[in-house]
C-alpha cells in the first residue's frame, strides 16, 4: 500500500516533459510510404463504376479496394458471436459521408493525396437519415437489408428486453405517471492525436503493427479476421496513446495500413487529418429516451417503463454491448421493483458510433438523474429525499436482477447534501445502505425491495 | 536555409514552403512538435522562434531562416530538466502526453517574458492550447509552481521512496 496517499510518480511523466515518449507518429522507418483515403462524398447512396486505375498507374502507388481484402465483412464482436455488418472497404453502397472506399499508399503525403483525386466512382444518391427516431419508424427508408433495426441479441431478439415484477399493477396503483424524454446529441472524442498507424512488414514475414488503439487485443483480432492470418503472424505494438476517450476502441486504420503493408512490401504510415477525425471517426452515440414512471404522492418510484433507441451510425460495431450496459443500468443508481425496458440499436447515416467514457451509463445517468429532478419538481418534493427515499440498499436487485451487496447510493448523496450545504430532515439524515425507513414503505413495495428489518 | 535548432546550426534541404513543423519532424527528427490539427488551432506543434512562440504547423520554413528554434529536447534532459518540466511532472500536468510540448513552449514563453502566477493570465497565455485530458487545472498549477520558482525532484514521492514505474509498487 506504499502508493495509497503518496505522491506516485508517472511512469511516463519523465518522458512526456522531455519529448521521449514516442508515439506511433513519432517512429521514423526508412522508406514509409504514406496512406491516404478516398472516401464517400455523400451520406448513403448506391456506388458503381468504382476506377482506381488512373491511381494506380502513378508511380510507387499502391491501391486497395474491397476486392483485396480476404474476408470483407467482419464485425468488431465476431468474435463473440455477433455477426458483421460492415465491410472494411465499401463495397456497392455507402452508408455515410467519408465511408472509406479505396486507401492508397505513396511515396510522399502529396503523392498520396494526388492518388486519390484521380480515383473515381458513381454514387446515385438515396434519402440519408440522421434522427435515431425518425429511422426507427417503419416506414422510415430502409439502411440495411434486414432493416433499421440490429436484429441479432440473443435467440435472435431484434431488441435488448428487461422485464421485472409486474410493471402493469404498478401503473394501476400510482398516483401518478410521469414521463419524460431525453436526447443527448452525438460527442466527437478529438483526441489531440489522430487515429494513426504504422505497419511494417518484416522479414520473416510477420507484419509488426504500431498502433494507438487503445483495444490491442481486439485490434489484433479484427486485422487477423479480415487479413485471414493467423495471429502469430501479427505483432501489435500499443500503449502510447494521445488521447483515446473510447474513440480508438474501434479499429480504425490498423487492417487498411496492413493490407497495404502486404500488397506494397514497404512500410506504410497513417496519419488521419484533423478534417478526417470531426468528419469520420467514431463518436458517442446519440441517443433516444422515454421514460414513464408509476408514482406514489409521497415519492415512491413503483415502476418504470422505458423504450432506448440507441443510434449507431450506419454500422453496429459496439453498440449492441453499450446498449446491453445501458438495459442494466436503466433505473440509475435508485430500486424500482417493475420494469418494462425495450431497448433497440438503430441504424442511420451518421459515422458509426462507438465507446466514450462510460459506454452506454452516461445518456441513461443523464436520462435518469433529469427524471428524478423531473418527478421531485412534480410532486413538490425535496429532490435530496427523493433520492434517498428510493436509492438503491444492500439486498435490493439490479434490473438484470444482481444482488446489491454494497451500494453507494446513500453516503453519495448524503455527501454531496453536506457540500452544497442542502439541509436534510432527520429522518433522511439517518438513512443508510442498509436501511429503507420501513414507516414510509407503501405496502405494495414489501417484498418487491429488500426488506427494511434484513440489516 | 538554416536553422539553429536546440543550440546546435542545422542546414535544412526541405523545400522554402514546407512548414517548420515538417522540417523539424520529418528532415530532423525532432518529433516533440505534434501535429494535431495542423491548422493552427491545437497548439501542439508549438515551438519557440527566437523565443517567441509560434505554431510551427502554419509556419513556412523560409520564413524562419536563419532562426533560433527551441523545442521541448532544448528545455531539459531527463536527467537535467528545466523547472517548467519538473513542474509539469510534479502536478501530474501531462495526461497523454500529446498536447504537453506545445503547452510548455507556450508556457516557458510566458515565463520567460516575465508572467505572473495568476490563474487568469496563464489562463491568458494557454489559450490557444486545447488539452483534451486534464481540464487544464494541473497545467496551470505547474506554470504558478514554476512562476514562483518552485523546484520539484521528480523522482522522490511523499512516501519517500524513489519509484520510476508503477509496476514497481506492489
Amino acid at each position: 500500500m506504499k502508493a495509497v496517499g503518496a505522491r506516485v510518480p508517472r511512469y511516463d511523466g519523465v518522458a512526456h516533459v522531455t519529448g521521449h515518449t514516442q508515439f506511433v507518429d513519432d517512429i521514423r522507418i526508412p522508406g514509409t510510404l504514406w496512406v491516404k483515403a478516398f472516401r464517400s462524398p455523400v451520406h448513403n447512396a448506391g456506388m458503381s463504376n468504382l476506377d482506381t486505375s488512373r491511381a494506380e498507374a502513378m508511380k510507387g502507388v499502391h491501391v486497395i479496394t474491397w476486392e483485396d481484402v480476404p474476408l470483407l465483412e467482419y464485425g468488431h464482436l465476431s468474435a463473440l458471436g455477433i455477426p458483421a455488418d460492415e465491410p472494411l472497404l465499401a463495397k456497392d453502397e455507402v452508408r455515410y459521408l467519408g465511408q472509406p472506399i479505396a486507401i492508397v499508399a505513396a511515396p510522399t503525403e502529396e503523392a498520396a493525396m494526388a492518388a486519390v483525386d484521380v480515383i473515381t466512382a458513381d454514387f446515385e444518391e438515396l434519402p440519408a437519415l440522421f434522427d435515431v427516431r425518425k429511422a426507427f419508424d417503419a416506414d422510415a427508408p430502409q439502411i440495411h437489408a434486414e432493416g433499421n433495426w440490429y436484429r441479432h441479441f440473443e435467440n435472435e431478439m431484434d431488441r435488448r428486453q428487461i422485464r421485472k415484477g409486474n410493471v402493469e399493477e404498478a401503473f394501476d396503483q400510482a398516483d401518478l405517471i410521469v414521463q419524460g424524454v431525453y436526447r443527448p446529441a452525438a460527442i466527437e472524442h478529438a483526441p489531440i492525436e489522430t487515429q494513426v498507424c504504422q505497419v511494417v512488414p518484416e522479414a520473416n514475414g510477420r507484419l509488426t503493427i504500431y498502433s494507438c488503439t487503445q483495444a490491442l487485443y481486439f485490434s489484433m483480432g479484427v486485422v487477423a479476421a479480415h487479413l485471414q492470418l493467423p495471429l502469430n503472424k501479427l505483432k501489435v505494438v500499443g500503449g502510447t496513446v494521445g488521447g483515446g476517450f473510447g474513440g480508438k476502441v474501434d479499429t480504425a486504420t490498423e487492417t487498411m495500413c496492413a493490407l497495404l503493408a502486404q500488397k506494397s512490401g514497404k512500410p506504410v504510415r497513417w496519419r488521419w487529418t484533423r478534417e478526417e477525425e470531426f468528419l469520420c471517426s467514431s463518436t458517442r452515440a446519440p441517443w433516444h429516451m422515454e421514460i414513464a414512471d408509476a408514482v406514489t404522492k409521497d415519492g415512491w418510484i413503483l415502476g418504470r417503463k422505458m423504450l432506448t433507441l440507441h443510434d449507431s451510425g450506419a454500422y453496429s460495431r459496439f453498440s449492441p454491448y453499450g446498449l446491453t450496459k445501458h438495459s442494466f443500468h436503466h433505473t440509475g443508481a435508485y430500486s424500482i421493483p417493475n420494469l418494462e425496458f425495450d431497448g433497440y440499436v438503430v441504424y442511420t447515416n451518421r459515422t458509426p458510433t462507438t465507446a466514450m467514457r462510460g459506454f452506454g451509463v452516461t445518456s441513461v445517468s443523464f436520462a435518469t438523474e433529469t427524471h428524478m429532478s423531473r418527478i421531485a419538481l412534480e410532486l413538490g418534493i425535496d429532490p435530496y429525499e427523493l433520492r434517498l427515499k428510493n436509492a438503491n440498499r444492500i439486498g435490493d436487485t439490479s434490473p438484470n436482477q444482481i444482488v446489491y451487496t454494497d451500494p453507494s447510493t446513500v453516503p453519495t448523496i448524503l455527501a454531496i447534501a453536506d457540500a452544497v450545504g442542502h439541509e436534510l430532515t432527520p429522518e433522511y439524515r439517518a438513512m443508510t445502505p442498509g436501511q429503507r425507513t420501513g414507516d414510509l414503505l407503501p405496502e405494495h413495495l414489501v417484498g418487491q425491495l429488500a426488506d427494511p428489518e434484513a440489516h | 536555409m538554416n536553422l539553429t535548432v536546440n543550440g546546435v546550426e542545422t542546414t535544412v534541404e526541405s523545400g522554402a514552403l514546407t512548414s517548420l513543423l515538417d522540417v523539424l519532424r520529418e528532415e530532423l527528427g525532432i518529433t516533440s512538435p505534434k501535429a494535431g490539427c495542423e491548422a493552427g488551432g491545437c497548439g501542439a506543434c508549438t515551438v519557440l522562434v527566437d523565443g517567441e512562440p509560434r505554431r510551427s504547423c502554419l509556419t513556412p520554413v523560409a520564413a524562419v531562416d536563419g532562426a533560433a528554434i527551441t523545442t521541448v529536447e532544448g528545455l531539459g534532459s531527463p536527467e537535467n530538466m528545466a523547472p517548467i518540466q519538473q513542474a509539469f511532472t510534479h502536478h501530474y500536468a501531462a495526461q497523454c502526453g500529446f498536447c504537453t510540448s506545445g503547452m510548455m513552449m507556450a508556457a516557458q514563453a510566458y515565463i520567460d517574458r516575465g508572467g505572473s502566477d495568476d490563474h487568469e493570465e496563464i489562463q491568458e497565455a494557454l489559450g490557444g492550447h486545447v488539452c483534451r485530458c486534464t481540464g487544464y487545472v494541473k497545467i496551470i498549477d505547474a506554470v504558478a509552481a514554476t512562476v514562483r520558482g518552485e523546484s520539484f525532484d521528480a523522482t522522490v514521492t511523499a512516501a519517500g521512496t524513489a519509484m520510476t514505474n508503477l509496476g514497481g509498487v506492489a
